[in-house]
Parts: structure tokens; C-alpha cells; sequence
């Protein structure tokens, strides 16, 4: 079976020549560029392809066994070439290995040296790579920072995982996963999978920590007299006592309402009071205002330029 | 690594939920990180891995991602942890921003 043949000392830019520290240098370099953990999440994935490549490269030309049989194939081949593993090859030619089998090493590599095995083969190649790991994004529901859950995760398209949702976990949280990242190669450990938790926006609770906050409007009267409205809470609605003489702006605590904690304790619920004017006052409405502004005293903390 | 060998998985669906971490304990993050507790303890020592809050005992799943990434960088680019740890200190202040930016932009 044919194979595109990969010229190792063009992937790292050196020359035949090159020396052993020469080659140190080259990959360090190349590893500082294209490290996919260096990349912006966009573009590690392309990154890590290029990594792979030069990963390939530095692992042949380091070792002066693989360098030398490397050597032994001359230098008239150009990079993508057809080439044909003698019958003296690697144990890997003669069975054509998928790709995914090899960790990321070519099927080029495994032609000279053999599939990757964590066991030394009969060439005495003995590597592991360990398998990458994988980030994504799980949007979740405020319910199910709540009451915790369990996800169905469809990953790249290809599998799903049921990922359970634990108590305690927050918008912004990362969940690993141990070991359902990218499978390894050669008896090296699968990566793990992290997904960082984003809250799916709701209008009517904000998280703010452990606490939750949510939005009290009160007609002026309800603020000036005092209230006990029914509200809608996480938990369901409960009643709330509206002090007489709540100002806009404060916070009304319904302790023990918020997120909960991985302690089994919980946060706490806020209502933050707004008040609102009526838009459109009602003839009625008007009337009763004009006689509050006739009735009203001069309190001390009255508004400025009354 | 020291990182015990696990199945890969093959299977399209997987059946039953997977351990899912949100917060681990220092062994089991050494052994996520394939490091000892000793080497993982020295890390906090040198403030290079910070526990889930001050003077707790548990790390968050976060950190696992973090201290792997550092020994990634250490074996691949050749800087010791203190050099990966202000490089992934420096990524992670990015990907904030990069998210940030994304979020301004009216992406997700």
C-alpha cells in the first residue's frame, strides 16, 4: 500500500545536516508557534493537525535509531510523494492501520516504524501519546443549576454522553469529564473533557454568586404603606411582607432561596424594589395623587427641587 | 504519565451518566495531572495552583484543566511550571477577554 511519503526535516526547517541541538531548537520554536494550547479556542483544533506534524517530525529525528532509518530511504523523495514501504518495513505496512489508531502519527510513520504500541515493537519503538484534551461550552438552564440534572451531550456529532449536573455548579463553572477526551494511542490515557457551564439568559432571575436576584416593582402606595405580595420564587410562590416605607433599590432577602452550595446549604433569594408611577394615570388616579400633594407634609428627606 | 490507562471509548452512546467533577480532593487531582500528591503540594506551596477557596482542601475541575495544560507546556515548549503557570495565567485572562469580546459583539 502506497503512503504519502513526509519529508521530517522540511516540517521543522532544517537541513539534513542539521544537528541534534539544531533539531532541539527547530521544534522548540515551532512548538512556541503552534502549541494548540497557545491558540485561541477557535483555532486550536487547526493547530493541533499542525502540532501532530511536528511532533511527527521531532519524534523521528531526535532519536538517532528512527533518524538514521529515515536517512536510509535518500534524499530524492519530495514531500507527498508515493511511496512504498519495502517488505522490511514496519510491522504496521502489511495490516494499513486507520489513522485514528495512530494517535496522530502517519500512516507514513507507522509504514517505517510500525503502529505506535505502548509494548516496544520489533523495531524497539515504544511510544504513548496520551489523547488531547477536549473543551466545549454547555448551556444550561437556572432549573438545572437548582436542582442539578442530567444532560445528554452530543460531542463533535459523533457520541453523546449522559453528563450529570452537580449541585453546587454555577454559570461559568467547568466540568471535567476524566478521560472522555481524545482517545490516546499506544496504551496512552484518553484525554479528559472540560465543559465550561453558560447560563442560558431567563428574564426573570439574575445569578449573582450563590444569590439569586430578581426584580420588585411597587406602585407607590405598596412602597409607602406596606404590602404582602404574592411572588414567584425558584421554589414556587411564596408571600412577601413589603415593609411600609420601602425605598427603590432595596433589597428584600428571602434567605435561603439562591443557588445551592455544594455544602447542601443555599444562597439567597433577593427582590430588589423598583417603584413604578402609573404611565397613564386614571382621572380617579389623578385626583387621588392631587390630594396627596395637597395633604402631603414637608418631610425632612423630601426630594430636591420640590 | 502515572495516569492510570482508561478505555477509550468506542461506542456512540454512552449509557448511564459519566463521573462528572466539579470539585475534586489534592490526590484526586494529582492523579488527574499524573503528578504525585508530594509534587502537587509543592505546586500550591508555590501558590502555582491555588485551592477552590482559601484554606479549602478541594480544587475545582478548572484546576485539573490548568495544572495539565502547565505540564503540557513544560514538556513540549521546555519552560519550567512557574514559566507555564504565568503562560497559562496569561491564556486564561485572554480567553476571558476573547469571550468577553465575543459576548459584546451579540455572539452567544
Amino acid at each position: 500500500m502506497a503512503v504519502k511519503f513526509r519529508d521530517y526535516y522540511e516540517v521543522l526547517g532544517v537541513p539534513r545536516t542539521a544537528s541534534a541541538d539544531e533539531i532541539k531548537r527547530a521544534y522548540r520554536q515551532l512548538a512556541r508557534k503552534h502549541h494548540p494550547d497557545l491558540q485561541p479556542a477557535a483555532e486550536r483544533a487547526k493547530a493541533a493537525e499542525r502540532f501532530k506534524e511536528i511532533n511527527e517530525a521531532h519524534e523521528v529525528l531526535r532519536d538517532p535509531d528512527k533518524r538514521s532509518k529515515y536517512d536510509a530511504l535518500g534524499a530524492g523523495w519530495k514531500s507527498g510523494a508515493d511511496f512504498t514501504p519495502s517488505p522490511g518495513g514496519g510491522e504496521g505496512a502489511a495490516d494499513a492501520p486507520e489513522w485514528e489508531d495512530l494517535g496522530g502519527f502517519s500512516d507514513f510513520f507507522a509504514s517505517l516504524f510500525g503502529r505506535p504500541t505502548g509494548r516496544a515493537s520489533r523495531d524497539g519503538v515504544r511510544i504513548m501519546v496520551p489523547g488531547s484534551d477536549v473543551e466545549a461550552e454547555l448551556p444550561v438552564t437556572l432549573e438545572e443549576l437548582l436542582r442539578g440534572g442530567r444532560r445528554r451531550v452530543t460531542l463533535g456529532g459523533s457520541r453523546s454522553l449522559d453528563v450529570e449536573i452537580p449541585l453546587g455548579a454555577r454559570a461559568g463553572s467547568m466540568l471535567r469529564l476524566a478521560g472522555q477526551g481524545e482517545p490516546g494511542a499506544g496504551g496512552g490515557p484518553p484525554g479528559d473533557l472540560y465543559l465550561r457551564l453558560r447560563l442560558i439568559p431567563q428574564p426573570r432571575f439574575r445569578a449573582a454568586g450563590d444569590d439569586l436576584e430578581m426584580d420588585l416593582p411597587l406602585w407607590p402606595w405598596q412602597a409607602v404603606l406596606g404590602a404582602d405580595l404574592r411572588i414567584e420564587t425558584p421554589d414556587g410562590p411564596v408571600t412577601l411582607k413589603v415593609p411600609a416605607g420601602t425605598q427603590s433599590g432595596r433589597r428584600l432577602r428571602l434567605r435561603g432561596r439562591g443557588l445551592p452550595r455544594g455544602d447542601g446549604g443555599r444562597g439567597d433569594l433577593y427582590a430588589v424594589v423598583r417603584i413604578v408611577v402609573p404611565a397613564r394615570p386614571s382621572a380617579a388616579e389623578r385626583e387621588a395623587y392631587e390630594t396627596l400633594k395637597r395633604g402631603a407634609s414637608a418631610p425632612a428627606d423630601r426630594p430636591a427641587g420640590e | 504519565m502515572k495516569t492510570p490507562a482508561r478505555t477509550p471509548l468506542k461506542v456512540s452512546i454512552v449509557n448511564g451518566p459519566v463521573r462528572t467533577e466539579l470539585r475534586m480532593s489534592a490526590d484526586e487531582l494529582a492523579a488527574a495531572a499524573g503528578i504525585s500528591p508530594t509534587m502537587l503540594a509543592r505546586l500550591v506551596r508555590l501558590g502555582l495552583i491555588e485551592p477552590a477557596a482559601e484554606g479549602s482542601a478541594e480544587f475545582t475541575a478548572a484546576s485539573a484543566r490548568r495544572l495539565r495544560r502547565m505540564l503540557r507546556l513544560r514538556r513540549d515548549l521546555g519552560v519550567n511550571l512557574t514559566g507555564a503557570a504565568i503562560i497559562v495565567d496569561l491564556l486564561e485572562r485572554f480567553e476571558r477577554l476573547e469571550a468577553e469580546l465575543a459576548h459584546l459583539r451579540g455572539g452567544p
